[in-house]
């Protein structure tokens, strides 16, 4: 079974003059025991899909099942076993650490200080026990957002630009703090991020959203054959060349003298454009660029 | 309900009023809602009295009045304020993420305004006595009702408020002061509501308050204008709770229709 499947989903923001629709026909299934990736571009619609998921909103069509539980007739059930935390570190200001966990354990229904004590060793904030949750370090402040989201002991937790607005270093230490928890605990962990090094490090699976659609789904190495197709040679010439009709290429850019042509497989494809090109003039210069994510990011953004 | 099951409710219920309690703990003001106002309240109205040369009786009346606002005001706002904090502090997502009920979050929140409310009236009574001579606790069955009636109010007026946050935002903060105006207006908080025009006669006997403050002024030689004001002002606040209650299941769900929640989150 899958921890997440969503079957065309929408998701349109309604007020009193005007509409916005957020997502559309999202289809997604979300493995469990993996952490999952969504990425895409400032208002694609990824914290929308998250909160939808995690039955903060409610999806205008389509229907979403979360841990086998229906997001709609189902969501406390749902609630009892998946947590969230945000980039955004928003807790109440005057509670401090211990205070803020401990509230958050009781709305869950749980009464375990010994549990909100180990919690608070866990993630390193002993030190700041006793501090109001305004008066901390926006370091600690992410990492007590991150330990509130394991107050229920949940099975799927949702992030939402975890590591958002941190130092690298500080940031390095919470993804692998956040690897370590998955595979400590077996959970789920859907996440969205803006940092292709985040999601190559930490994501089993990825999805790139733009906007509010789904452009392309997988595991990294599905990917990275999907990256292929995106290989680009570039070629500068003398002379003039025509439009060309060529097998595995995508797509052709022209400036000046510089032609690129956007392939399959760049190795595959490189000797037959070569010489056709070279038909029309003299060759000189050939570079190979093999995509990477942040490129295909850059590309799926458009 | 398997007892587990109750004890998660309350645990649940408790998380509110624990969260209430230390907020107010660290809020100096809230030391000014719950001893000042109340305070400076009953001093000028009885100053105000002496100096009409009101009889003891009627001192009495609208000193209850008096009395009665102020608890209203400072119970009240524990409950109307459980969604403002987090609105606040753009937290809203995390309580709302969690499997409670609005009746784990009206109720516990509920629990700790009443006990600043019972805290303010222990506050009245000294001073009331010491002041003006204001025996308020006359008849202490009659009492506790009145107070409970109070209390009820404050959660018709704090759920009210709620459900107005949730659907218009941060605006219907005013409601919260508002709506004990306008009961101020209509109940006869100082004067009986026979005063009333006709209209608006009518709307003072359809809110609880009203009863209930004809209630406790019975025992100080008023006669209600009808005959079991308790009993009334009990049916009509489970009446209203009722409707407050599902108008505020409503809301939560149009919340999560239209993005409020994680609108009050970014
Ligand atoms: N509550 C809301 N009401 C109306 N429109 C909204 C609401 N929340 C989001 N939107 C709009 O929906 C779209 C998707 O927003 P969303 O926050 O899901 O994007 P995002 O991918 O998380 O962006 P970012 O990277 O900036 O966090 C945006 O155009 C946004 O303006
Ligand atoms: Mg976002």
């Amino acid at each position: 079974m899958h921890s997440v499947e969503c079957e065309d989903v929408w998701m349109i923001y309604r007020s009193l003059f005007s509409e916005k629709v957020a997502l559309k026909e999202v289809n997604l299934k979300i493995p469990r025991n993996k952490i999952y990736g969504i990425l895409g571009p400032n208002g694609a619609g990824k914290t929308t899909l998250i909160s939808l998921m995690a039955t903060l909103l409610r999806q205008t069509r389509g229907r979403i099942e979360v841990l086998g539980y229906d997001t709609i007739s189902e969501f406390r059930e749902i609630r009892k076993r998946i947590n969230i935390a945000s980039g955004n570190p928003n807790l109440i200001w005057s509670l401090t650490v211990y205070e803020n966990l401990r509230y958050y354990s009781l709305l869950y229904g749980i009464n375990d200080r010994k549990a909100v004590e180990e919690l608070i060793k866990e993630f390193e904030l002993e030190e700041f026990r006793d501090v109001e949750f305004n008066k901390l370090s926006t370091g600690s402040k992410q990492k007590l957002i991150l330990a509130r989201a394991f107050v229920n002991n949940p099975e799927l937790v949702f992030l939402d630009e975890p590591t958002k607005g941190l130092d690298p270093p500080v940031a390095r230490r919470l993804r692998e703090k956040i690897r370590f928890l998955q595979k400590d605990l077996g959970i789920t962990i859907v996440l969205t991020t803006h940092y292709m090094s985040e999601a190559e490090m930490l994501c089993d699976r990825i999805t790139f959203i733009n906007r509010g659609k789904i452009v392309a789904e997988g595991t990294k190495e599905e990917l990275k054959r999907l990256l292929k197709m995106r290989d680009k040679i570039t070629i500068e010439i003398e002379g003039i060349v025509p439009d060309l009709r060529l097998e595995g290429v995508f797509a052709v850019e022209r400036d000046g003298n510089q032609l690129s042509f956007y392939v399959d497989s760049a190795e595959a494809r490189l000797w037959e454009i070569a010489k056709e090109v070279a038909r029309f003039g003299r060759i000189k210069n050939i570079s190979v660029k093999e995509v990477d994510l942040e490129d295909v990011f850059n590309e799926l953004a458009k | 309900m398997s007892s587990t099951n109750l004890r998660s409710e309350i645990y649940k219920t408790i998380g509110f009023t624990y969260r209430n309690y230390i907020i107010t703990k660290r809020n100096f003001f809230t030391l000014f809602e719950t001893l000042f106002w109340p305070i400076i309240g009953l001093i000028s109205v009885g100053l105000m009295g002496a100096y009409l040369n009101l009889d003891k009786n009627y001192l009495a009346f609208i000193l209850i009045g008096a009395v009665t606002l102020s608890v209203l005001q400072v119970s009240q706002l524990d409950v109307a304020y459980v969604l403002l904090f987090d609105m606040w502090s753009k937290s809203l997502r995390y309580t709302f993420v969690t499997p409670i009920s609005i009746f784990n979050m009206i109720f516990g929140a509920w629990f700790f305004g009443a006990f600043r409310g019972l805290v303010a009236f222990l506050i009245l009574v000294v001073s009331g006595k010491f002041l003006f001579d204001l025996n308020l606790l006359i008849d202490p069955v009659g009492l506790f009702i009145f107070l409970l009636g109070i209390f009820l109010s404050a959660m018709i007026i704090g759920t009210l408020t709620c459900s107005l946050l949730l659907i218009f935002g941060y605006r219907a903060e005013v409601s919260a002061w508002t709506l004990t105006a306008i009961f101020m207006l209509l109940c006869g908080i100082y004067y009986p509501v026979t005063l009333l025009p006709p209209g608006l006669r009518e709307m003072a006997y359809a809110i609880p308050l009203t009863h209930f403050l004809e209630f406790y002024r019975s025992f100080y030689g008023f006669s209600p204008s009808t005959n079991n004001p308790a009993l009334i002002g009990y049916s009509l606040s489970f009446l209203f709770l009722i409707l407050l209650f599902l108008t505020l299941m409503w809301a939560s769900d149009r919340a999560r229709k239209r993005g409020t929640v994680t609108q009050f989150s970014e």
